[in-house]
């Protein structure tokens, strides 16, 4: 019974807690511009985080050491700072994002200017990664991003046109003013927030925190192929519902107030405060993940004790390293830079990390000396190579594609 | 010595070389040309009336009481702000000879709709959302921006 409630809690959490800012934003960017035409972006993304992340978390399990521990002892120091560097800097732009994304949702409800409201923001997201449990921040935020089902009810209430909608599916079906040098921007930007490198610092590193065992592979499997592709769905409703009220209407999503309006028609205020709880939940939570992972993977590199497995008595470097970032973060957006441009920029920079983050682990995943009988079979093993291609495609496209679309500007 | 003075030549060269691109560069200072400023004009166009059209349907949905104050108010401020900087990008622009006239009518209409998302917002502090002839306004202002936005997108 025990083990069935922690397979529903881990389901449930991994739902809730899929959703970032970057999905938000760009799922509504993008359903407002192309309708349902790149949703096939997202199925691609969510299939390729199952499958990285399913391998960090056995190698959590098995070797009992976050990946990026291992990266540096087994492709040496100076591919473990090449990926130390690429993957944390994309991380920390995350971590700006979430933290102004916080400050936005409570915007919404008070009417404060969302900078005023920063260094509350960024305070109360310290003191949470210094006091809280780690299962705490995990289950509670999780949990409360569950509320973002409020996008598939208010979808299902919009009404739109199922079979028109499956017909839209394609690719072919882009809107005719949009080109296809945006289309394909959007798709990059769509596959990057889908596969943002911290889901796997955090997934791997949690594992090592809550002490994973080769037992628990089974849970962590049902957490990722059950929990992410659900998580998945509430970013196809976000896109969705964006599609049915901003795509007829010509309006472009450019805050995180016009995620939300489409629930308001819909569902009236009772939904909208449903989904703005959602927005704060999966924006915090974001940002405690996002903030221990820049932590775990500089901690992992350099070798402090690391985690909230410890006292912070213990972890004093990692502490420290939490601390600064969170002052950094919230030192970038007193200056008056729009969360949402930092999210758009986040979501391009992480598709353009990818490789770096992806290779290493299919590398340690593959190694028999840190994973024995539970290193990749020949499936996982086509997936991550067929992966790895379309990363390092979507890479290398990524910067041409913001320069020639002017950011997706057209 | 000779080898000095080759050096000297070598170096003035160079410098030339070096000088002679940004000159060439202010020498070939074109006016700007109607095809660029066309596709302007069309991209603000239509983001003013993706802006009219959002403040529109805030204003909307809190007056059949689907949103609260605080977050119309947000949406509707925002709106007004975005608006006031596609105009103000737009206005910015040095204006082809050609495009004259075509720029002074968008202008105008650009600046009519600055003025009317000044309005909503305005409902919006005031919470009085009631307003059918500003929502009404507002739609046909949005198709007129999104018909002018389609017609420079033709050429």
């Amino acid at each position: 019974m025990k083990r069935y409630f922690a397979v529903l809690l881990g389901v449930l959490t991994a739902i809730g807690g899929f959703v970032d800012i970057g999905d938000l934003v760009t799922n509504a960017q993008v359903g407002a511009r192309f309708g349902w035409s790149l949703v096939w972006i997202v199925v691609l993304g969510v299939v390729g985080i199952c499958v990285f992340a399913e391998m960090s978390g056995r190698i959590a399990a098995v070797s009992h050491r976050a990946t990026f521990d291992l990266v540096r002892e087994r492709l040496g120091p100076r591919m473990g700072l090449l990926n130390l560097v690429g993957s944390m800097l994309v991380t920390l732009l995350t971590f700006i994002a979430e933290i102004g994304g916080v400050a936005l949702a409570l915007q919404l409800v008070s009417s404060v200017h969302h900078v005023l409201l920063v260094p509350f923001v960024a305070v109360a997201v310290w003191i949470v990664l210094w006091r809280a449990k780690f299962s705490s921040i995990e289950n509670v935020l999780g949990l409360l991003g569950l509320t973002l089902i409020g996008f598939a009810v208010a979808l299902w209430q919009l009404g739109p046109d199922w079979s028109e909608m499956v017909a839209t599916l394609s690719p072919a079906e882009k809107p005719a003013g949009e080109s296809w040098a945006t289309y394909a921007f959007f798709g990059v930007a769509l596959f990057g927030a889908a596969m943002t490198p911290y889901e796997v610092f955090f997934f791997s590193s949690g594992g090592v925190e809550e002490r994973w065992t080769s037992k628990d592979i089974g849970v962590m499997r049902a957490n990722v192929f059950i929990g992410f592709p659900l998580g998945g769905v509430l970013s196809v409703a976000i896109a969705g519902c964006a599609a049915v009220v901003f795509l007829p209407q010509g309006i472009v999503v450019e805050s995180l107030g016009q995620v939300g309006l489409p629930v308001a028609v819909a569902l009236g205020k009772i939904g909208l405060a449903v989904v703005v709880l959602g927005f704060f939940a999966a924006t915090f939570g974001a940002a405690c993940e996002t903030g221990l992972s820049v932590g775990y993977s500089l901690a992992q590199y350099v070798g402090f004790q690391w985690g909230k497995f410890v006292r912070p008595t213990e972890a004093a470097g990692f502490h420290v390293v939490l601390l600064v970032v969170t002052v950094l973060a919230a030192g970038v957006l007193l200056t008056g830079v729009d969360p949402i441009m930092v999210t758009e920029v986040s979501v391009v920079f992480s598709a353009i990390a990818l490789p770096l983050t992806y290779f290493p682990i299919l590398v340690v995943a593959n190694d028999p000396d840190y994973l024995g009988e539970h290193s990749n079979g020949w499936f996982a093993n086509a997936l991550g190579i067929f992966y790895l291609v379309v990363i390092t495609v979507v890479s290398l496209a990524a910067i041409p594609l913001m320069v020639v679309t002017s950011m997706g500007q057209g | 010595m000779g080898s000095q003075r080759r050096t000297v030549v070598a170096v003035l060269l160079v410098l030339a070389a070096l000088a002679a691109g940004p000159l060439a560069a202010c020498t070939v200072v074109d006016e700007p040309a109607a095809a660029d400023w066309d596709h302007s004009a069309e991209r603000a166009l239509s983001d003013m009336a993706s802006e009219v059209g959002s403040a529109r349907l805030a204003l909307d949905t809190a007056r059949r009481e689907r949103l609260w104050p605080p977050y119309a108010l947000v949406l509707v401020t925002e709106a007004e702000e975005a608006a006031g900087t596609v105009e103000e990008d737009l206005s910015r622009l040095q204006v082809p000879p050609q495009r004259e006239q075509q720029a002074e009518q968008v202008l105008d209409l650009l600046a009519v709709a600055v003025t009317t998302v000044s309005e909503a917002r305005s409902r919006a502090v005031e919470g009085r959302y009631d307003d059918p002839a500003l929502l009404d306004r507002m739609e046909r202002l949005a198709s007129r921006l999104t018909g002018e936005a389609g017609r420079y997108a033709s050429g």
